[in-house]
């Protein structure tokens, strides 16, 4: 029954693709599938803690300044994260350092927060944020594979040629902006028609 | 008379700034040396991908490089505006005033856009070149900027040539 919370935020309530949320890094750092990844590690390990965190201390935040405390908490957390990373390890601050001050502004953190942990327990928070990550992960890898493809001819992921050339002159505009809109379009579409959200 | 009720919003956020604003300090004061030694074991890594087997001095914030015991070349770090923010950038030169090689040190550029600058087939151009040699295909040079990323192309380009003319000043 619980388990519910975990799976809706795979395909029903899939962050990106269901709830439409989050879209202005999707659509920034889908233009790899390489950033896709980093984006995914550093994003479920953000939504995960602060969302427990909010949860931990849903009881003493006011209802009327909830929004102002949330996001105090998310801001300061994320960056008390990426200090420790550049402090402490350097080589994974190089992975993952630029997309850590883009998780402050994605709403799904902000969105999970209010919707979910303020009024939930513990445990329900820890499995509606990772069913969140593993939906948010899966919706902007799947964005980026086809922009990578059909933008480059070819995905590349960590110097291994999962796909080689396909193409002899893709279409750039894939990895430029308007792919990230003709994509995300096109799959809303597509899980529209499917029914799935 | 205010009561409990108007008070209690106030005092949880005041609260809350504080204690989070407290613990970024201390982060912040407890990481600052380590980020910084970090970042110039980064500097110095960097340094050598330009020139491989040389040897480090540090002299007002330019450095000079040897081999042997044989001056090969000066590097400086520049900063420079990109699309998204600061950019550190170091630019080698060997003493007879071309470009040894350039490198990115840190960058806000977007991915998978002008993050490409820091790739290799970009930034292996301006080797060689000398300070009127150092402009943009677009600009009528013969750097082929990134694909999509011409303000960040640009502004490698820039920071290479700063760099390059303070390198050209202070070698005289």
């Amino acid at each position: 029954m619980r388990l519910q919370e975990f799976t809706k935020g795979i395909l029903k309530k899939n962050p990106v693709l269901g709830l439409v949320l989050g879209l202005c890094p999707t659509l920034a750092i889908t233009t790899r599938v390489e950033n896709a990844l980093g984006m995914s590690l550093a994003f479920t390990f953000v939504i995960v803690l602060s969302n427990l965190l909010i949860s931990l201390l849903k009881r003493f935040i006011p209802r009327d300044v909830r929004i102002p405390t949330f996001i105090v908490i998310i801001a300061s957390f994320v960056t008390i994260v990426e200090m420790l990373i550049h402090g402490y390890s350097p080589s994974l601050y190089e992975q993952l350092g630029i997309f850590l001050p883009l998780i402050t502004v994605n709403c799904i953190v902000l969105g999970r927060a209010e919707a979910f942990a303020s009024k939930r327990p513990v445990s329900e928070t820890l499995l509606d944020t990772l069913g969140m990550s593993v939906g948010f992960s899966l919706a902007i890898l799947v964005i980026s594979f086809l922009r990578e493809l059909f933008g480059t001819g070819k995905v590349v992921v960590f110097g291994y040629q999962v796909i080689p050339g396909i193409l002899s002159s893709p279409p750039v505009g894939m990895i430029l902006p308007p792919g990230a809109f003709l994509v995300m379009g096109i799959l809303l579409a597509v899980m529209k028609k499917a029914g799935v959200v | 008379m205010v009561g409990k009720e108007e008070v209690r919003p106030v005092a949880v956020l005041v609260i809350t700034c504080l204690v989070w604003g407290a613990l970024l300090g201390l982060t912040h004061s407890a990481t600052e040396k380590r980020i910084e030694e970090a970042e110039r074991a980064e500097l110095y890594r960097t340094l050598s991908q330009i020139f491989p087997s040389a040897q480090f001095k540090e002299e007002n914030g330019y450095y000079t490089c040897w081999e042997n015991g044989v001056l090969v070349g000066y590097a400086v770090e520049v900063e420079e505006r990109g699309y998204g923010g600061k950019m550190r950038v170091l630019v080698g030169a060997l003493p007879d005033g071309t470009v040894a090689g350039v490198r990115i040190l840190s960058h806000g550029e977007t991915p998978g856009l002008g993050a490409r600058v820091t790739e290799e087939t970009f930034l292996e151009q301006f080797r060689g070149k000398e300070l009127g040699g150092v402009v943009l295909k677009k600009d009528g040079g013969e750097i082929e900027g990134v694909t999509g990323a011409t303000i960040s192309s640009r502004a490698v380009v820039r920071a290479v040539r700063s760099g390059l003319e303070n390198l050209l000043r202070w070698m005289e």
